[in-house]
């Protein structure tokens, strides 16, 4: 009786017969087939045959090295064999965290801190510049406002006034002006602060 | 390294944060009530020191004025020029422009008008801050330049040209005096 295998056998043509026409067509039809394969288009329906031979063509282009796994997909199939090779259980479907990887997270964990907190220190140095738009002290509106005017030290003009010439040289009665004025606002402060200074 | 580059950030942060938090604290805190006074803003007894002598050197130059003796008068309110007041205090720069108006007049009175344009001189190059004072100064400066003026007049002919320069520089002066206390009292109406 005869099989399948001697059919094919049967078939297969003498190497040194010149391609027949059909040969040719099929030869054609499946290296479309295989480039397809290739760049990434297989189709999703095929004969048996095609299936079995475009098999063994991407098994023949990987062993010639003409194909190459993914540098993750090589590190994950290289931690799965340490994790076999030390009694642990192979991580599935490609969620283990390689060792390298996690090598190369622990290598940058030092300057993701240290960069957060950097960008944490600008947002806080800005925080601060708005806070306080200038600096507190002798004329600063926004820290004068904190305590009576009459307790300030201030200009005089608005105790003096404008100063007409027949009275350039009274810088004395002036001067009384001012000394008094002042006085008032020191002694007014040291009794609200209960003689403190 | 990586655990010195770790401690440096977590320490830069965390006083920063610090910081952050206890400028939260000052700004929630009521202001007047509780607030104890910046020492460089209030009037202290620096500034009450400084104003009180002085008033002692004006006083005392009217002692030596009213017995005729301008040089003694002059040399006592130089002094006021030369006191210690608290730094920035605003009442420090008034009374030495006043000092200076009075000095420089004293000046006159005595014919050193040179000496009296350098006083005056002195007074308006480092002043940065418009008041009645400076106005005043100004004042004073056109009366120098009238002085001047009259003296070149009293030369002749030789000096009619420089008297004519010396009462346009008055005017100027007093222009800019003008000027100073309109923009001062306007904005003192403002402010009421």
């Amino acid at each position: 009786m005869a099989t399948q295998d001697d059919d094919n056998v049967a078939r297969i043509p003498d190497p040194d017969v010149e391609p027949s026409p059909a040969e040719l067509a099929h030869a054609r039809r499946f290296a479309e087939l295989v480039d397809k394969t290739l760049s990434g288009r297989t189709p999703p329906a095929m004969s048996a045959d095609d299936r079995a031979l475009l098999e063994v063509a991407t098994v023949i282009r990987a062993t010639h090295g003409a194909v190459e796994l993914a540098a993750s997909k090589q590190r994950a199939a290289v931690e799965d064999a340490l994790r076999q090779a030390i009694g642990a259980s192979p991580a599935g479907g490609g969620s283990v965290t390689p060792i390298a990887r996690a090598r190369t997270r622990m290598r940058r964990a030092p300057w993701i801190v240290a960069g957060t907190t950097t960008l944490v220190a600008a947002a806080a140095i800005a925080m601060l510049w708005l806070r306080t738009p200038g600096g507190a002290g002798r004329g600063n509106p926004v820290a004068r406002r904190a305590v009576p005017e009459e307790w300030t030290s201030r200009p005089a003009d608005s105790l003096v006034g404008p100063i007409a010439r027949d009275h350039a040289g009274d810088a004395g009665a002036r001067i009384d002006a001012i000394f008094a004025d002042r006085l008032d606002g020191f002694r007014t402060r040291r009794l609200a602060r209960k003689g403190k200074p | 390294m990586k655990s010195v580059i770790l401690g440096l950030s977590f320490a830069v942060a965390t006083s920063l944060a610090a910081c952050v938090a206890c400028s939260g604290e000052r700004d929630a805190s009521p202001p007047p009530a509780t607030r104890v006074a910046d020492p460089s803003e209030v009037i202290d007894q620096d500034l009450m020191i400084a104003l009180a002598q002085a008033k002692n050197f004006h006083h005392k130059s009217k002692v030596y004025m009213t017995d005729g003796n301008l040089t003694a008068a002059t040399a006592s309110v130089r002094q006021v020029l030369s006191l210690h007041f608290p730094t920035g205090a605003p009442e420090a720069d008034d009374v030495r422009n006043d000092a200076r108006a009075l000095l420089a007049k004293l000046l006159m009175s005595q014919g050193q008008l040179d000496e009296a344009m350098r006083t005056i001189d002195e007074g308006l190059a480092p002043s940065q801050r418009e008041s009645f004072f400076v106005a005043n100064l100004y004042t004073v400066q056109g009366e120098i330049h009238e002085a001047r003026a009259s003296a070149f007049d009293a030369t002749g002919e030789a000096g009619k040209t420089s008297g004519i320069d010396e009462r346009r520089a008055a005017i100027s002066s007093y222009d800019r005096s003008i000027q100073i206390n309109e923009r001062l009292q306007k904005k003192l109406l403002e402010e009421r």
